[in-house]
């Protein structure tokens, strides 16, 4: 804030996109919007919507000055307004309201963004320590789901499952999605009533959240026996899991490990299944946000660099056998990368009996 | 994120019970001379939305354009792979994929442009400037305008179809605390017990608040950890079943309930009960007694907009525009008893002039 000459950056958050909240002041709204301004030396001030957050918050951090009102957007503003002739910026774009933004302000949301972005991408040790833990957690999270996973039950029951596990361990926040069958399935979705069926592909991405941090893994398993198709399939994800991992270095571009995934699914003759008609990214940042930056994708050239923490996932639709996950969390070392989630690479089976 | 399940039933909503939301919201729209209306949805903000349409995302964002008259489109900034996903859980006219949103909805106003010019935008106040600003840059962007009360003025009071998910959420947050193991030590164990339950249940979202040791804090907080339960304990779950959500908060204690438990239990019935369109500027005390101990606390929520729940009135602040008969609300409240705090939350549909509300379960 110095260097950028803010005397106070204002941070608005909600559920949605806590992770800027979470950085600046420690906190992670639950319901409704929440500001916090953050001096260069004083406890943040906090603005809240809810009496009930407002005391939660007091009650988690004491030397915290938080307010509530009805309407935290107007409380915010006036708050603002009484800061006079200090140098005030606010951030971040996708969560500042359209109020605070018509106002004096709306030449520092770029800026502001841009700021905490760039101290957000690169982890502290002890950002790092939060990171490890949750993906130690994810790999115990995927056994969990294993067992889940027989035939008969639904999709939500395997979600059960694992969120009672991540509440057994403190875990307060995962963000799961999954999907089931097979050349019909084109991604994943929130667990519906589907029941699970013998020879079903059962995909998942798993997210536990720790201290605030997020880490990830994807895997797919088969109900039953593999057929020689899915096996095939998977050795094609894991070449270009390995391949993506491997590409993963600073100096190297968020593009290049995009590419160097891309580019197995190609030689393969997949290269139609790396669009985005079929697929999303190649992986992402992971931090205080479920998807953060960067994108991996083959046009993005932000420089990798140590302690940035990714997801690498060749996920996509592959035409014999339907949508497949296969991912790993990393940090980035000097060297290239360290893989966090442990859980071993292969097309799990899970007996039908 | 949401992470539970996620499913439409057309038995337990209909289609023609969200048509008839969307006509009412139409008909006001053209009362109102708006051409077209922009509700904004995120799983932080998804009531509105979802009380039209049914869909609740998951993450992500979308924004609902409603015309005065045809089926609302929904452009969505998700993946088209997800679109198949949102068409079987919504009723909606149409799904674009809309990746930047606010530029998305810029162009297709542009596209269909509304007649009238003004744009009614819920909580415009509160739109994400991502998503607002390319549409402020846009030739809509003096026509917006806030419509807010518009759209807070058909909400309430609910319909049968949505007292009828709220019981469900209600009965799902009344299964889960009957799990709680008597001998819980920690409150990691508890909250695991009542997060299964819940969702295998078909709960949509669960959100539990613990005081894990209410003689020395009543707060309720979002645990990260653990924590080690005192002999007294709370729990509220926020439980939401098909984007309908309630609250339900329950006192424990690692041996027999006090007796003073009871009569607050007593006394959170009839204060609830006596709920209803009058009495509610008045606040809760007068019209139900005395509490046994002190009233510090209590708040009265409702769905009005796009958060799930809001404050309609507490004792802090002065309510806001009555709520009409038959509103589905949420009640909570602390009372300090002689021997310690008791907290109590439920769910309560807001009786007519005279008449008694209702509880839910």
């Amino acid at each position: 804030m110095a260097e950028e000459g803010i005397d106070v950056l204002v941070v608005a958050g909600n559920p949605w996109r806590s992770d800027y909240l979470r950085f600046a002041a420690d906190i992670t709204p639950v319901e409704g919007h929440a500001f916090a301004f953050i001096g260069r030396e004083a406890p943040a001030r906090i603005i809240v919507e809810s009496p009930a957050e407002a005391a939660r918050l007091r009650s988690e951090q004491a030397e915290l000055d938080v307010r509530w009102s009805l309407s935290a957007i107007e409380e915010t503003e006036t708050a603002i307004r009484e800061l006079g002739k200090r140098r005030i910026a606010i951030a971040p774009l996708a969560a500042v309201p359209y109020r605070l933004a018509m106002g004096p302000l709306v030449a520092s949301i770029g800026s502001a963004t841009a700021l905490l972005d760039r101290l957000m991408l690169r982890k502290s040790p002890s950002e790092i320590a939060a990171f490890r833990r949750a993906a130690v957690l994810a790999d115990e999270g995927y056994t969990v789901f294993r067992e889940a996973a027989r035939v008969g039950r639904p999709e939500y029951a395997l979600v059960a499952e694992v969120e009672a596990f991540f509440r057994s361990r403190g875990c307060p926040e995962n963000f799961q999605i999954l999907g089931s069958g097979g050349r019909e399935v084109r991604g994943m979705h929130p667990p519906t009533e589907r029941r699970l069926a013998p020879g079903d592909l059962v995909t998942t991405e798993l997210t536990p959240c720790v201290d605030g941090y997020y880490a990830q893994i994807c895997r797919t398993l088969v109900l039953g026996e593999p057929s020689e198709a899915q096996q095939r399939a998977y050795a094609v994800y894991d070449e270009a899991l390995t391949a993506g991992i491997a590409a993963v270095r600073p100096g190297a571009t968020a593009g290049d490990v995009a590419r160097a995934q891309n580019e197995i699914f190609r030689r393969h003759g997949l290269g139609d299944y790396v669009t985005s008609e079929y697929t999303r990214v190649r992986g992402h940042g992971l931090g205080l946000y479920v998807d953060g930056r960067p994108a991996l994708l083959e046009d993005v050239d932000l420089n990798l660099e140590p302690d940035m923490t990714l997801i690498v996932h060749p996920n996509t639709y592959h035409p014999e056998v339907g949508y497949f996950v296969h991912g790993d969390s990393v940090r980035v070392i000097s060297d290239g990368c360290e893989v966090l989630t442990r859980t071993p690479r292969r097309l799990f089976s899970v007996p039908l009996a | 994120m949401r992470r539970g399940l996620i499913s439409w039933s057309r038995d337990e909503v209909p289609p023609s019970v969200l048509e008839g939301r969307v006509a009412r919201l139409q008909e006001q729209m053209r009362n109102a001379d708006l051409g077209a209306m922009l509700i904004y949805t995120s799983f932080a903000r998804p009531s509105a939305v979802a009380w039209l349409t049914h869909f609740v995302p998951y993450w992500n964002e979308a924004l609902l354009v409603v015309f005065p008259i045809g089926a609302p489109v929904l452009l969505a900034a998700f993946s088209k792979r997800v679109h198949d996903w949102i068409r079987s859980v919504s009723h909606v006219g149409e799904v674009r994929s809309a990746p930047d949103l606010g530029r998305a909805a810029a162009a297709f106003l542009k596209e269909r442009p509304p007649q009238p010019s003004r744009v009614g935008v819920l909580e415009l106040d509160a739109l994400p400037w991502s998503v607002a600003e390319p549409l402020v840059k846009s030739e809509y962007g003096r026509g917006l305008v806030d419509a807010t009360g518009l759209f807070a003025a058909i909400r309430q009071p609910a319909d049968e179809v949505e007292i009828r998910l709220a019981r469900r959420a209600a009965t799902i947050a009344v299964q889960a605390f009957k799990t709680i193991p008597r001998e819980a030590k920690r409150a990691s164990e508890l909250l695991s017990v009542l997060e299964r339950s819940a969702r295998l249940d078909g709960a949509e979202e669960v959100l539990p608040r613990l005081a894990p040791d209410l003689r020395a804090n009543a707060t309720l907080r979002r645990l990260e950890g653990d924590a080690l339960l005192g002999e007294r304990y709370a729990v509220e779950l926020s439980v939401a079943y098909k984007a309908t959500w309630v609250r339900v908060a329950r006192c424990l204690s690692n041996g027999p309930a006090p007796q003073s438990w009871r009569r607050a239990a007593a006394w959170f019935s009839q204060a609830a009960g006596c709920l209803n369109e009058t009495t509610l500027a008045l606040g809760l005390a007068p019209a139900s007694g005395p509490p046994p101990g002190k009233l510090d606390a209590w708040t009265l929520e409702a769905c009005l907009g796009s958060p799930p729940l809001s404050v309609a009135a507490c004792d802090e602040a002065p309510a806001r525009p009555a709520l009409p008969a038959g509103s589905l609300t949420t009640l909570s409240l602390r009372l300090g008893l002689e021997d310690g705090p008791w907290l109590g939350s439920g769910t309560l549909i807001v009786g007519a002039g005279g008449q008694p509300a209702r509880q839910l379960l």
